[in-house]
Parts: structure tokens; sequence; C-alpha cells
């Protein structure tokens, strides 16, 4: 079965010619005018990119970002209106994997799509479970346990995980792990990795405020220890 | 003060040259006179005024002072003195008055016993002296004939061996004696001048502080005019929310009440016409994504049009592009104008950044060249925007020059001196930007005279005024000029703060904010 995107957008014109432009890509295209739409065509039928429009009427992307989040790891890329940090860092602390700012072209849409869809090949990072400590990674099943208990991760926070453990103990650059993990060149948005971060050490450490496992180094960037 | 050079500014006036700051003379005098000639400023005025107050009270003050010393000196040493010499003629009478005097000589050992030196005695047509100080030649002989030959008591002020003297003459016609006593008045001329010293030095005190109390009365007084007048630069400056402090006092009160009143109306209006610019952008992009999505539906699809719709198709692509950097801009713009821009800063290696920028640009084979020591400069920019600035650079050169365009990192200082600035230029073959078009080149819209006629219709004016603004928040400049190898073309620079590496690392270093 093909990739479905769901594309919440109140604007019918822009859905239309969104919807229109991703169906060329191959991909099952549907539309919601609004957030309770979207969750409404979301539990019928989820799918798997889910594109958000920040300015919704009812309930805002922000809230309807936080509503999948709560029972899907589904990738959430949020368009925005306006490029001012705020939008974007709370809208990628609502869940959202990744942002685009309007106005966008449909092949910067697709790229970021295509990049969200890909997944890390388990080949890749082979069999063995990779340890740190009471953070346990099994690549094969795409799990994550911390003290035993499993931990669950969405797609990309996962991917982020497994850069950083795959060459164990070695520090990242935001450059390299938006390169990794997001497909982005040397201009891509910096803020990405730190909410994405900030994100994962909630999940994974026991008190993210004083991360033991993902830890900053500072002035050169990300590091997974033990 | 005097007139700076009026005939050298009519000149070239009159000359209708270009107009040059009239001659150095000008200038000495404007350095004297930093207010150039003109009216007294306010607080020169009430400096002046405190000034010239303070000198003509302590004037008056010691002119009454020391007329008033004076004649109570006078007074009291003209009441010793007479006293002094009646009570010495009386006893000189005393003496002579006795039956069998034939000579001064009694007269005399009793001025000795009394202890009066300064007198001259005549007695029976001669003199007798005690010193030889004062003697008849010291009497004049005005005061001689009053007398001695008017027998009348008098008493007149003389000098006498270089000193002022009061000397007193008393007749005793009775004994055929006449009587002259001589009073130095140096002792009081010393006290005279001794108070003269004392006034002259309270007085230039008294001066000093009237001086000082003006300086900061006048620096009071002005405070309020300095205050607004700052306010007033920094609203120009663009610090729209800048306001005067409210007073208590009535008459500032109304200077700062309508001063902020007005700051708050420019305030509105500004924020307002930013609004609209803002607003409109923000309306056109949603018809934009629609087109822009549609376009690139029916580029997809292109080869199954006829001919004529293909070429449609072409003009409507790439006018579309067109309209979303225009959009793009302004709202790039209208975030500047918003005061919205919080720049992400973080140090860049210049070269590489410069390269990445490239290649992320319209013309991403672009020839870069860097000096050896650019090529380690380090720059604290915000990549994403500086990177915005490279492209708009490359554009304006593939659209108003011929050619390829270089681009080119230099070092912003000289080889001895320590790097503080670096330099990134691009070059093309095009007509160059006229003199007098430089500066007006980075307004928003303004596209050259000459570069209107050159093209079509390419580029919207906009990139320009935002390289502008993007370098301005970065600390840096801009600016065109002439190409540098003589050629013909223009030559657009920017220049930047830059340092070089501590520990030069291979690859962009660390940022610099809240995370790593």
């Amino acid at each position: 079965m093909g990739t479905r995107i769901l594309a919440v957008e109140d604007d019918e014109r822009i859905r239309e010619a969104v919807t229109l432009a991703l169906e060329d890509e191959g991909w099952t295209v549907e539309g919601a005018a609004s957030g309770e739409a979207a969750v409404e065509a979301f539990e019928r039928h989820p799918a798997d990119v889910v594109l958000i429009d920040i300015m919704l009427p009812g309930i805002d992307g922000f809230e309807l970002c936080r509503t999948i989040r709560r029972t899907s790891d589904v990738p959430i890329v949020m368009v925005t209106a306006r490029n001012d940090t705020h939008d974007i860092v709370a809208g990628l602390e609502a869940g959202a994997d990744d942002y685009l700012t309007k106005p966008f072209q449909s092949k910067e849409l697709s790229a970021r799509i295509r990049a969200l869809l890909r997944r890390i090949r388990p080949a890749q990072l082979g069999h063995e479970r990779l340890i740190f400590g009471d953070l346990e990674l099994i690549p094969e099943e795409g799990k994550v346990l911390q003290a035993g208990e499993e931990v669950h991760l969405t797609k990309t926070e996962f991917r982020l995980l497994c850069e950083l453990a795959l060459n164990r103990g070695k520090v990242f650059s935001r450059e390299e792990l938006l390169d990794r993990v997001w497909e982005y060149d040397y201009f891509g948005d910096g803020r990405l990795v730190d909410v994405h971060i900030r994100r994962l050490r909630t999940k994974v450490e026991a008190d993210p405020a004083n991360p033991r496992h993902v830890v900053t180094v500072r002035g050169l960037g990300y590091r997974l220890q033990a | 003060m005097g007139p700076p050079t009026p005939t050298v500014e009519s000149t070239e006036r009159a000359s209708g040259g270009s107009p040059v700051v009239p001659a150095a003379e000008s200038k000495r005098w404007l350095w004297i006179f930093p207010h150039r000639p003109g009216p007294l400023g306010l607080r020169r005025r009430i400096l002046l005024i405190f000034t010239l107050g303070a000198l003509g009270l302590a004037t008056f003050l010691a002119f009454t002072t020391y007329g008033l010393v004076r004649s109570n000196l006078t007074s009291q040493r003209d009441s010793t003195s007479l006293n002094a010499a009646y009570r010495n003629a009386n006893q000189v009478r005393q003496e002579l008055s006795a039956t069998n005097v034939t000579t001064a000589q009694p007269a005399v050992e009793a001025l000795e016993r009394n202890g009066t030196d300064d007198y001259a005695l005549r007695y029976r047509g001669q003199f007798t002296t005690a010193t030889g100080d004062y003697g008849e030649r010291s009497i004049p002989a005005s005061l001689f004939t009053r007398v001695v030959a008017e027998e009348t008591d008098a008493r007149m002020i003389a000098d006498v061996n270089g000193e002022t003297v009061v000397i007193v003459g008393i007749s005793l016609p009775q004994e055929q004696a006449f009587y002259f006593e001589f009073f130095t008045l140096d002792e009081d001329n010393k006290t005279l001048s001794n108070v003269a010293l004392s006034l002259l030095l309270a007085a230039t005190i008294t001066t000093g502080l009237g001086v000082l109390v003006g300086v900061l009365a006048a620096r009071r007084a002005v405070r309020p005019v300095a205050d607004a007048s700052e306010a007033a630069k920094a609203i120009a400056g663009g610090r729209l929310d800048t306001r005067l402090t409210p007073t208590d006092d009535p008459d500032l009160g109304v200077l700062a009440s309508s001063f902020n009143d007005m700051a708050a109306a420019l305030q509105l209006r500004v924020e307002r016409d930013a609004r609209f610019a803002s607003d409109v952008s923000h309306e056109l992009r949603s018809p934009l994504m629609t087109l822009s999505a549609s376009v690139d539906v029916m580029e997809a699809r292109r080869d199954e049009m006829p001919e004529r719709a293909q070429a449609a198709l072409d003009l409507l692509v790439s006018d579309v592009a067109r309209f979303r950097g225009l959009v793009e801009d302004l709202l790039e713009i209208s975030r500047f104008d918003a005061g919205a821009i919080r720049l992400h800063l973080e140090d860049l290696q210049a070269s590489q950044f410069v390269r990445n920028a490239v290649a992320v640009s319209s013309a991403p084979g672009l020839a870069v060249s860097c000096t050896p020591r650019a090529e380690r400069a380090i720059i604290s920019g915000d990549r994403r925007r500086l990177a915005r600035v490279i492209a708009n650079l490359i554009d304006n050169a593939l659209a108003y020059g011929a050619g390829e365009p270089e681009l080119q990192i230099e070092d912003g200082n000289a080889p001895e001196e320590t790097m503080t600035h670096v330099k990134f230029a691009v070059e093309d073959h095009g007509p160059g930007v006229p003199v007098e078009e430089r500066a007006l080149i980075f307004e928003r819209f303004a596209r050259g005279a000459s570069a209107g006629r050159r093209s079509g219709s390419e580029g919207a004016g906009l990139g320009l005024a935002l390289v502008d603004e993007h370098i301005r928040l970065h600390d840096g400049r801009v600016w065109v000029e002439d190409r540098s190898d003589g050629e013909q073309g223009a030559r657009f620079v920017i220049e930047l703060p830059s340092r070089e590496p501590i520990d030069f690392v291979d690859g962009p270093a660390g940022h610099d904010e809240d995370v790593p």
C-alpha cells in the first residue's frame, strides 16, 4: 500500500493545490479543513505523514499536534505562517518533526516528507543491542528501554538517538545531526536539533534537567554516553 | 566672534560645484566655537548672567567695605593724632610758660619723657627737633605760613622723605612757640592695602562661586532640553519606544508630556505602516501558495502541453518564482520594520560559510577566491540571514552584470594589523554603478536608472535593501565601487567584523547560544 499523507489546511485552495502536487509524487493525500476533521480522519485511517498548518480554526495546529502525538509516533510537518522563533519552537515542542514556512515550494515539501519517511536500515545498526548504562537500544525492534521499561519515541527521536548511539562517544555537531537525521544542508535550522534533544531527554533521562546520557558538549555539539 | 569665511562658501555655491565642505578655515572657527558664532546658547546665557551678577555683587561689596574701612580708619587716625598733638602742645606750653625760661630745653626734655620723637618745635624763631627725620624743611610752606604767620592751628597731609605723613601744627603765641608734630600714615596704608587685598580675594572667590553655581544652574536648566534632544535622536535612530521621564515641574512637564504624545503618535503611525506592509505580504502568501503548488503540478506535465501553452507556462513559472521572492523579501523587510528580527548568532568560519552559501545560491558554480589570512577569519553571524545576503548579491550580479560574476574573500586589515574585519566582494562585468547612484542603490525598490534601461525588468529592488539591513544588524558595512582590476564592472563589498581563531579547528567553530 502506498504512502498516505494527511494534509490539514483550512484554506481550501491551498489544500487542493498541495494535494495535487503531493499526489504527483505518487502519494495518497487526504485533506482535512479543521483540527477536528483531522483527528477524526486520523482515527479512521492513520496516515504515514501528517502536514499541519498552525493557523487553524477551532483546535489549532499545536493542539492537534499534541492530540495526534498522544496516540501516534507518525512524522508531523508543521506549516507556520511566520518565521518567528516562538511559533517554530512551540510547534516542535508540541511534537512536530520538522517545519516549513509559507510560502514554500512543493518540491521543498516533498523533500521534507521523503526525509521523514526514510528509515534507518537495520543492517546499518546491526543486530546487537546498544547499551548505555540503564539505556538500552534494540534496533531490530525499534525499541528503547530505560531501566528495563520501554520508552515510546517518535520515529525522528529514535533516529536521532540511533545516530548518536552508532558512534559511541562521538560528539556530533548540530550540522552533522541536521544532515544525518533531517537531511538538511549547511543552512538547516539548528533549533530542530535543540528541541528534539530536549524532547529526547524528557523520555530517556531519569532527570531531564541534569542529563546523564544525552549530554551537551559546550561549543561542539551533543554526545551519547553511558 | 569671527565670521566663517563667507567668500569661499559663496563662490562655491555660485559656481554650482559639488557641495564640498568650505575650506579648512571655517572648520577652524567651528572648532573654537563649537556651536558656531551666533546668538549665545541658553546655557551660555545663564552662565553669563550668573558670572556677571556675581562679579557685580562682589565688586560692589568690596568697594563699599573698602570705603567704610578707609573712612573709619581716617577719622580714627585724625582724632588720635590731633589728641596726641594737643596733649604734647599743652605740655610744651606748660614748660615754656614757666617764668625763667629762655630756651626750648625744658619742653624738649618733657617731650622726650613722653616718648615723642616726631616733632619740630619753633621757639623764638629757633627750630628744635629730636631726630633728623623731620625738621623745619619737612614743613610745607603753606602750613608754615598758616601756623606761624597767621597763628592758626592747622593740619595737613604731605609727603616727607617719600612717606605720607599728617602734620599737625599748633601755634602757641603767648609762649612765642609753634609746635609741629608728624604722624606717619604708613601703618594705616598697610592696613588698607591688606584690607584691599582681602577684599579682592573675597571678590574673586565670590565670582568663582558664581561661575560654578552658574554652570550647575545652566546644566540643570538645559538638562530637560538635552534629554529631549537625546530622546529625539533615539527616535530618529529607530528606537520609537523612547520616552521622556515625566516630571513634577509644571513648566517642564508640558515639554515632557507633549514630547511623549508626539513620540507615541509617531510610533503608532510607523507601526501602522509597518503592519500594513506585513499584513499585505501575509495576505499575499495564501494565493501564492496555491499558485506555486499548481504551477509545480503543471510543470510536471509540461511535455504533454502544446507549444504555446508551454511558452505561457514558462512565463508563469518564472514569474511565480519572482513573486515568491518578492513576497519573501517584503516579509523580511516588514520584520525589520517591526524590529522583530532576532539574529541567531554563531561563530562561522568565513570562507567555509561563503562557499556553502554559494553552493545553495542561484550560481553554485561561482568562482570563489580567498586570501590565506581571510581563510582563517571567524565571523559571528546568523548563517541563514548571511547566506541570504550572499545569494542576493549573486542574484544582483547575475541580473545586472554581464558574464560570470566572481566572489572574493579578502582581509579587511593591513597585514601588520590585528584582524578586525573581513570583506566579501562580488564583482561583475556589467556597466558598473555610477557614483551618484551608489548610495541610492541600497534603498528599497530603488533600481539604478541605468539598470532599468539595461535589462528587462529582472530584480525587484528589495534585494540590496535587505543586504543593507542584514549587514547593518551584523555591525558591518556594504557598499559598491568599481572593479578592483580596472575593468568595467561593479564590485559590491560587504565588510563584517571578524577575528582570527584562537585554536584553528577544521570546521565551523562552536555555537554560542543556550544549548551546545
